[in-house]
């Protein structure tokens, strides 16, 4: 049995495949979660630690992306290795400086025990591949935005198996999709596990999501070309560069709307004025807390913004 | 006949029209929003709107979002924001491009907040901007919290300060927490049954650098912009 390596936020599974172990992004499993953390800011992060402390999750280590994305991991990540968890602290840099983010994937690929399988890098690469057509299957309105999601968002850890991973990307069906409005998630993901469904009941499609679509588009194929990509991860970037890179998308997706997800406590809720200046499009900003199913408020919201698209009032 | 159905936290309106004009409108308390309806009309001219829209008959069921919209540009089609203070919430919808947020994590800034006070001070709502206009100060109040700012009104009552001052800082509070929500526009649009209270529009109006418009019957807006709503159905079956 492969060791299990839990992952805060992106880091590059390629090389944790082919240093012989498997990813589990420690994000996934909290939406589903019904913990309601004593001591927290973001429920992210408050709830991955909580789970990793009762023994709730079945780790052998933790990486903590520490720097340029997720500031409170920093601390929830030391109060787990304080328990005993072998901890690694990985460091993006803000100014995307390929010969840094090397020297993190060097230390990293030593915390790891160093690279055994190379073949990993493209048959991840090959999967990535795979998860951007079926991103563009849910542009072009061939398959259901939920589906998408549920699989893209498992491009971190891939499942933790990929070849099971890629059974499951094959049998995402395809269907005409019916929509009112083309809508776009920017943002963290949303903690409520029934968001995507949320917005289809009220005619929203949403074609494009940020974070996941940052799994598909960064990949390698050695430590170099991954520092080479990785650097570019937009959340961990200036935002100037993110601004950028969603109006490209915003546009080639043909969206007429965007959705802004916050998360309590998380810093990313500051770049909401920032995204309003610079998007020219109708954005809706939400803010969720403890992951439930979707609340009374979400729906309204999402019901307003989808009659403000349709209806033009 | 275009029938508009608002049944919200606190009050139901229904507002009739016929040729683009209001025929008939009418105000009862929430639970007593069968008094609406027109046996005889049915639900098959009805467009409702309030947080009961999907409980109540109708035709079709939309938000206050687009409701509010709609009746607005129906008093003034060049507003630019509107802000629906409702009794358990407050709106505000930026009509230049399509946003809008709610507040409805926090009693401040809703009529809730004003209830409270009211019932502390054993008075009518509806007597709040009457009072209000009999003071020539105003009690700092802070505008953070609904339910502490209750313990600061008692502390002012004991530091000295008149009902009528502390009514007063209040509204004050209450202002700023709306003018918090609103975007620099020309053109603002206060609707919802609270505006009523002039005290409101007063400090609001001394808040924004906008200009401060209220309708004629500011809690119909909404069901107004149903019917509007039911006209557009209507003309388009």
């Amino acid at each position: 049995m492969k060791e299990t390596v839990g992952i805060t936020a992106l880091v590059p599974p390629e090389l944790i495949y082919a240093c012989g172990k498997r990813p589990m992004d420690v994000n996934n499993v909290v939406p589903e979660s019904s913990l309601s953390p004593g001591s927290k800011l973001c429920a992210w992060t408050a709830i991955w630690r909580d789970m990793i402390l009762n023994g709730g999750l079945d780790i052998d280590s933790l990486v903590v992306v520490a720097g340029g994305d997720c500031h409170n991991a920093l601390v929830d990540g030391q109060k787990v290795e304080l328990s005993g968890m072998p901890t690694h602290y990985f460091f993006y840099p803000f100014d995307r400086d390929t010969d840094y983010l090397r020297s993190q994937l060097d230390k990293l690929s030593k915390f790891l025990g160093g690279i055994k399988d190379e073949r990993m890098f493209s048959l991840i690469r090959d999967l990535k591949s795979k998860g951007r057509a079926l991103d563009e299957l849910r542009v072009n309105d061939r398959v259901r935005a939920s589906d998408v999601f549920s699989a893209l968002i498992s491009f971190s850890d891939l499942a933790g198996d990929p070849d099971a991973f890629e059974k499951t990307l094959d049998s995402v069906p395809e269907t005409d999709v019916e929509y009112s409005s083309r809508v776009a998630l920017i943002g963290v993901p949303p903690i409520y596990p029934d968001f995507h469904e949320t917005a289809e009941s009220f005619g929203l499609h949403v074609v494009y999501d940020e974070l996941p679509y940052e799994f598909l588009r960064l990949y390698g194929s050695d430590l170099n070309s991954l520092a080479r990509s990785y650097s570019d991860y937009s959340f961990a970037g200036p935002i100037k560069n993110r601004v950028e890179l969603i109006k490209d998308e915003l546009q080639r997706r043909r969206v007429d709307g965007v959705i802004h997800y916050t998360q309590f406590a998380c810093h990313h809720t500051l770049e909401d004025e920032i995204f309003r200046e610079h998007l020219d499009y109708p954005i809706l900003t939400v803010q969720g807390d403890l992951p439930r199913p979707s609340p009374e408020q979400l729906k309204l919201r999402l019901e307003a913004f989808a009659e403000m698209l349709e209806v033009k009032p | 006949m275009n029938i508009g159905l608002d049944v919200g936290s606190t009050t139901a309106k229904v507002v009739h029209m016929e040729d683009g004009e209001v025929i008939f409108s009418k105000v009862v308390p929430s639970q007593r929003w069968i008094e609406l309806i027109d046996d005889e009309q049915g639900e098959k001219n009805i467009v409702s709107t309030g947080y009961f829209r999907k409980k109540v008959p109708h035709f079709a069921a939309i938000t206050e979002i687009t409701t509010a919209s709609l009746g607005a540009r129906y008093h003034d089609p060049d507003v630019q924001v509107i802000v629906d203070i409702g009794g358990q919430d407050t709106k505000v919808i930026d009509l230049r491009n399509n946003t809008f947020v709610i507040n409805d994590k926090c009693s401040a800034g809703t009529g809730a907040f004003l209830e409270l006070a009211a019932h502390y001070f054993d008075i009518p709502v509806g007597s709040l901007g009457e009072l209000h206009s009999q003071a020539t100060k105003g009690a700092q109040i802070n505008n953070t919290c609904g339910v502490f700012a209750i313990s600061e009104m008692i502390s002012q009552l004991v530091g000295g300060f008149s009902m009528e001052e502390v009514i007063y800082g209040l509204h004050q509070a209450f202002a700023l927490r709306i003018a918090q929500m609103v975007p620099p526009a020309d053109t603002v649009m206060l609707i919802g049954g609270t505006v009523q209270n002039t005290g409101i529009v007063d400090a609001v109006n001394n808040m924004l650098d906008s200009k401060i418009e209220v309708p004629g019957a500011p809690q119909l807006v909404n069901a107004l912009g149903a019917a509007l709503y039911m006209e557009r159905l209507n003309d388009s079956r």
